[in-house]
């Protein structure tokens, strides 16, 4: 899965030239594998090659979207500086994070604004209500960790993750209830608000505080939505994981660094590719998105199959390609700074299983499943029935974690439609998870029954068929938009397929 | 663990990642799942192995993924558990 590794072990043009092994034709792949040639990773490690990488790098991230030009220089900066003072590392993270947090804030302030209206506080603004939860929830989550450090027998430290789902679910319902009115109502949903956005990174702080190496705190503090980018869940995992890829060598550092440049110039060839087939898709041949051909049926106006088809596949591809081109460039800002760190993305075109599909697309909310998860389940749960055991853990992480972690990352619904209203808008994700679940629960369970995976060109192709069609298909349940119910989707695919 | 078990566990590990279609070369020091190399599934198969070869029950085990990373970690890991 990952490719960090195979540029440092693998034969470049070079090498094989040097062993007198004569030139392979050239393909597009050996064109493109400049982390492969001996000249350019000893230039990376000059002077002049690291000036020269730091800016082609910098330049790409302005050409992109999201980002004004000096948010960019300084991404780019706080990246050389983890990779070549490594002494500052802790704290370039911690201060890079900060500083782009409380200029943008990127979590849902939606939550506070509907609290500030029912409670009628208008003293400050939502965002400044974010900003003092931030500083609240930094101290507290400083003492938690150093409190971790030293009481290693809290549930908190052996069970951080019950623990802190226990906060939040404590902390929600002190929201929710009555005699919790006014100015402490804001206050608490303005926390509850931060607190849930790191609640997966915090997770992985404290995971790591159990560790005989464990990182600084200003270190892991400064990996809550690091400035590298990441949504709910963290790219680039937690410090352990940052530990243990983190480039060892100069020749290590310089190989990932070029590897940097070459994911995000992959990430904006992605993004020009997305702008593309929008501008072919939707403004050339018209096809309207997802939910006005829902809206349709629902009125019972609905648009031909085809098109309500190529709506659904479009949608499921813009999906797709969203989440590469904002990976690749979270993963490519990490690896200039240094880690070594697998792609959140690689080529899910070419699943062969609904496992490995699930491996390839999304690799670090996988992770995050498998971490907090499938883990402890499996290795507790039926230990003597092994498919069992595998289909139980994997039902385990991609049903009920996969619902409880975008449960909670809504949790702003609750102060904006009420919880019995999120709890009803929430049916049709936990369907999408359900069948999810059982159907990467059965994959996974014969995989490890050990039948052969497709190798030819016709199975392959079949694979992707019936991969692609499972995940299109679920699309129209997961699609996270909250509008419409069970029913109403279950009715649109079966219009889908012809019964009405 | 003595040589011979951890020789079935190189033979194990390379089964593995042949099985996944990795050929290339792995030290005892080189990264498995962190890296990539090996993903959830293999770690699945390599803690049933475990489990079976030196009977080590994992839900008594502080588990983190660090522990079982690489060939020297899972000898040091088993050696700390046969220890006990």
């Amino acid at each position: 899965m990952n490719e960090g590794n195979e540029a440092i072990t693998g034969a470049g043009p070079q090498k094989r030239a040097a062993a007198g092994t004569p030139p392979d034709r050239p393909t597009l792949r050996s064109i493109l594998a400049i982390d492969e040639r001996e000249h350019l990773v000893a230039f990376a490690q000059t002077s002049r090659g690291k000036l020269l990488i730091v800016t082609v790098f910098t330049g790409l991230l302005m050409t992109g979207q999201g980002a004004a030009w000096w948010q960019s220089l300084l991404i780019g900066a706080a990246a050389a500086a983890c990779a070549y003072v490594p002494r500052y590392r802790a704290l370039t993270v911690f201060v890079a994070t900060f500083a782009l947090l409380f200029h943008a804030l990127w979590f849902p302030l939606n939550g506070i604004d509907a609290a500030m209206r029912q409670e009628h506080v208008d003293v400050l603004s939502a965002r400044t209500f974010a900003c003092i939860a931030v500083v609240v929830y930094t101290f507290t989550a400083w003492g938690a960790l150093t409190l971790v450090r030293r009481h290693k027998t809290l549930l908190i430290a052996r069970r951080p993750v019950i623990a802190l789902l226990l906060i939040e679910a404590a902390l929600c319902g002190l929201v929710c209830m009555p005699v919790v009115h006014g100015l402490p109502r804001v206050l608490l949903w303005s926390y509850l608000t931060v607190f849930t956005a790191n609640i997966w990174f915090f997770s992985y702080a404290l995971v790591d505080q159990r560790s005989r190496e464990r990182s600084p705190v200003l270190f892991q503090l400064g990996l809550f939505h690091p400035f590298w980018g990441s949504t709910a869940t963290p790219w680039g995992k937690g410090a352990a994981f940052l530990r243990k890829t983190l480039a060892k060598t100069p020749a290590e550092l310089a190989v990932t660094q070029l590897k940097a440049i070459k994911l995000l110039t992959w990430s904006c060839v992605l993004l020009d590719l997305t702008s593309g087939l929008a501008w072919v898709c939707v403004s050339w041949l018209h096809i309207p998105n997802l939910e006005s051909v829902q809206a349709a049926q629902f009125r019972h106006h609905p648009y031909p199959l085809p098109v309500a088809w190529a709506s659904l596949i479009l949608d499921t591809t813009f999906d797709a390609l969203w989440l590469a081109v904002w990976g690749h460039r979270a993963i490519a800002v990490a690896r200039l700074a240094g880690f070594r760190l697998p792609r959140n993305t690689w080529r899910p075109l070419e699943s062969r299983t609904l496992a490995e599909f699930w491996n390839r697309y999304y690799y670090y909310f996988k992770e995050l499943l498998v971490e907090f998860f499938f883990l402890p389940t499996f290795l507790r749960t039926f230990r003597n029935h092994p498919r069992l055991r595998v289909f139980f853990s994997t039902f385990m992480a991609a049903g009920v974690g996969n619902a409880l972690y975008h449960f909670i990352r809504d949790i702003s619904l609750v102060a904006t439609i009420g919880l019995s209203a999120t709890i009803e808008s929430f049916t049709s994700y936990l369907f999408y998870c359900a069948v999810l679940a059982t159907g990467i629960g059965l994959s996974q369970a014969r995989s490890s029954a050990g039948p052969r995976l497709p190798s030819t060109f016709s199975g392959r192709f079949g694979a992707f068929l019936w991969i692609w069609t499972f995940v299109v298909c679920l699309h129209v349940f997961g699609n996270e938009t909250r509008f419409y119910t069970l029913d109403q989707r279950l009715s649109f695919m079966a219009s889908l397929v012809g019964v009405n | 663990m003595d040589h011979h078990a951890k020789a079935d566990l190189r033979n194990f590990i390379k089964t593995t990642l042949t099985s996944r279609g990795d050929d290339s070369d792995v030290t005892d020091s080189d990264s498995l799942f962190i890296s990539g190399r090996l993903d959830s599934l293999s770690m699945m198969t390599l803690i049933v192995y475990l489990e079976k070869s030196f009977r080590i029950d994992f839900a008594e085990v502080d588990f983190e993924v660090g522990l079982i990373d690489s060939v020297n970690e899972i000898a040091s890991f088993v050696d700390a558990h046969l220890a006990r």
